[in-house]
């Protein structure tokens, strides 16, 4: 029996990101001149294809939310593309947003804080289709009941507002809003890390599903690398602004390259008391993206630093398991 | 036994809340030995903070009262103590150690003169020799330049330098328990490396024991002796860290276990769950508490809630089919997690 190849088609990426850029002005003396700047997002690229998920990880303030801002564009990038189904979106003004308003959607980490506490959960999930003038009020209930379902919520939840529903339900309202529309791309800001380790598990898997069912694209930013591998096919780890090395989870975790990697891996607890882990524990804390060391800003903390590493900045490269790494070169 | 340095015997906290009293610790009893770590491990509304603050005598006033048990401190009772009695223990012979480390801070004051008030407060030394002692301790807390840091506030330091400055406040008087609650959720996974690490090379150095409450299993296997498990207020389960990770017995401890995705796991499969959630404390069943959730749940376990049960030398469930949990183990029934080992 031959066997047949995989019919490798050349699937156009869904969202393609190219030396992205979000640069805060710092303002500060008297005349709040901005003289220096925050440069969160420091030419960030890469490619999300249909029905992939991204895992973003690094720490705080490496910039990995300031990214998804910009990509759901909630913020205006200082530079840079994002390309959205092969069009530009990265300078698209407010008006000419709104079509990909709908198909790049949201979920945030804290679902109390981005739930409207004075409406109903049934008000929440009816506002996108207002907002997008879709279908009339029979469609539009017809549609928030099958949302909640969808999202394993009783239909009853309707005319209850946010705080009477717990963390993970709260998230699984927001959820809900974030698929209302049949969106192509979901941006998960920490979805599960304000949850407990049993409602932890539960949205994982609604997630999962949920990916299944539409097609979802994910770009998943947490700082849990455990949680990020479990759901992503491809994991970025940024540092500082910066992607440092990306590839498939699996080889992410097996043979990472870049010593933060590394470090970053080690340093994850192990739930198995027998297990002893040769730990490589990092001295001092991120530094200011304010004012980034020279050369390679992880050349500070750094095991493996060499003279190379405090001038000149390493570029990410290779095919497989790119890194920016001066000890690949 | 004379190793045992704090003995929690039947702790029962209640609040008194809009709705009503409830009991947010009920029946809760361990002990901790001379230079070991216990974990207390729970989800959210468990009551193992509530643990803490009871036996620190912190609880909220006037909601929080402690209405039974025991708490003895060498031998000591410090539920009887007295405001003032208790002021001269906390800070010298128990010290704390909070998630946040800007709340436990204050801000308009410097480092060096929160440091130095806990060593006023508890030694009778000289304010030269207090300024020298509270240097000595960040020093070995791992602050770099610490006779600079002395002189600056805390909005000046990063988070994990915070923390190390609590942990410092925490430590200067050599207490003989530490408690720390949650102390590194609020940090990066790397600086939570690192101030773990910081724990156990002090614990070492000065032979204290220490609490750790935490909501991270992983934490806890790294870190624990012996290990609590807590379910809305009650213990469910109690052991060596081994006990509880090789030989999970209550439902709820094997649910959690297995509900963590691990790296190892294979990506975007299933991952096991705890359907439901924890009952709020105003409607608690009458029987286990974990029983809603409860894939071993029987007729019986839903009129009173069972007591704890030694089932092996040190390892203590609270579940009325333990036996049955266990011999679905034993058969490998379920995940490949565990590491099963015959019944004892």
């Amino acid at each position: 029996m031959s066997v047949i190849p995989l019919q490798v088609k050349s699937v156009e990426p869904l969202l393609s990101v190219r030396d992205l850029k979000m640069h805060f002005p710092v303002k500060e003396g008297i005349f709040m001149r901005a003289g220096r700047f925050n440069k969160a997002v420091d030419g960030v690229s890469f490619d999300i294809m249909p029905g992939e998920t991204l895992g973003l990880v690094g720490e705080s303030g490496c910039g990995k939310s300031t990214l998804g801002r910009c990509i759901s564009r909630l913020y205006q990038p200082t530079a840079g593309e994002i390309s959205f189904e092969g069009r530009d979106i990265a300078n698209l003004k407010r008006k000419e947003l709104m079509p990909f308003r709908r198909d790049i959607q949201m979920i945030f980490q804290d679902p109390m804080e981005s739930l409207n506490a004075r409406h109903t959960v049934g008000q929440i999930l009816e506002e996108p289709f207002q907002i997008h003038e879709i279908g009339d009020r029979a469609y539009r209930q017809q549609r928030v009941k099958e949302l909640l379902d969808v999202v394993g919520l009783p239909a009853r939840s309707v005319t209850r507002y946010p705080f009477e529903f717990s963390g993970g339900q709260r998230q699984r309202i927001g959820i809900a809003r974030a698929i209302a529309l049949n969106p192509k791309l979901i941006i998960c800001d920490e979805p599960v890390s304000a949850l407990d380790v049993s409602i932890q598990s539960q949205i994982l898997n609604l997630l999962i599903e949920l990916q299944k069912e539409f097609n979802l694209s994910y770009l998943f930013i947490a700082h849990d690398l455990a949680v990020v591998k479990h759901i992503s096919d491809r994991i970025a780890i940024m540092y500082l602004g910066r992607i440092v090395e990306s590839g498939a989870g699996e080889s992410i975790y097996r043979t990472a390259r870049h010593p933060y990697t590394q470090s970053l891996i080690s340093a994850i607890p192990v739930p198995d008391p027998h297990h002893h882990s040769h730990r490589q524990i990092l001295v001092g804390d991120v530094p200011s993206p304010i004012n980034p060391p020279s050369g390679c800003s992880f050349h500070t903390r750094c095991p493996k630093v060499m003279d190379v590493c405090r001038e000149t900045a390493p570029v990410l490269s290779g095919d497989q398991q790119p890194v920016a790494c001066h000890l690949y070169e | 036994m004379s190793d045992v340095i704090l003995s929690v015997n039947n702790l029962m906290t209640e609040f008194n809340t809009d709705e009503g009293r409830v009991r947010a610790v009920d029946d809760v009893s361990f002990e901790v030995k001379q230079g070991e770590t216990l974990g207390i491990v729970g989800e959210s509304g468990c009551g193992k903070s509530v643990t803490a603050l009871s036996i620190m005598r912190l609880l909220p006033q006037p909601v929080g009262e402690i209405v039974g048990g025991q708490i003895l401190l060498d031998g000591q009772n410090l539920v009887d103590l007295s405001i003032a009695q208790m002021q001269k223990i906390r800070g010298a012979r128990i010290g704390m150690v909070f998630q946040e480390p800007m709340t436990a801070l204050n801000p308009v004051h410097t480092i060096g003169r929160q440091l130095t008030e806990v060593i006023l407060l508890h030694r009778k030394v000289s304010k030269e020799q207090a300024i020298r002692q509270g240097i000595e301790m960040l020093d070995k807390v791992g602050i770099p330049s610490p006779d600079i840091r002395m002189s600056e506030y805390p909005h000046q330091l990063s988070g994990g330098m915070r923390q190390r400055v609590v942990i410092a406040m925490a430590l200067v008087c050599q207490p003989r328990l530490l408690i720390a609650d949650e102390p590194t959720t609020a940090l990066d996974v790397t600086i939570q490396a690192q101030i773990l690490e910081l724990i156990k090379e002090l614990q070492k150095d000065l032979g204290m024991s220490v609490i750790l409450i935490t909501h991270d299993l992983g934490v806890i296997a790294e870190t624990s002796n012996s290990v609590v498990v807590m379910y809305a207020g009650k213990i469910a389960e109690r052991g060596s860290v081994y006990d509880l990770f090789d030989n999970p017995t209550h439902p709820y401890t094997r649910g959690l276990l297995e509900s963590i995705p691990r790296l190892e796991t294979p990506p975007k499969s299933r991952l096991t769950i705890i359907p439901g959630m924890v009952p709020g404390l105003l409607d608690m069943p009458k029987g286990c508490r974990f029983e809603n959730r409860c894939r071993f749940r029987q007729e019986g376990c839903l009129s009173a809630p069972p007591g704890i049960e030694e089932i092996a030398p040190g390892h203590d469930v609270a579940c009325y089919r333990w036996q049955e949990v266990r011999a679905e183990a034993v058969a490998g029934g379920d995940s490949p997690n565990f590491k099963l080992s015959a019944v004892a």
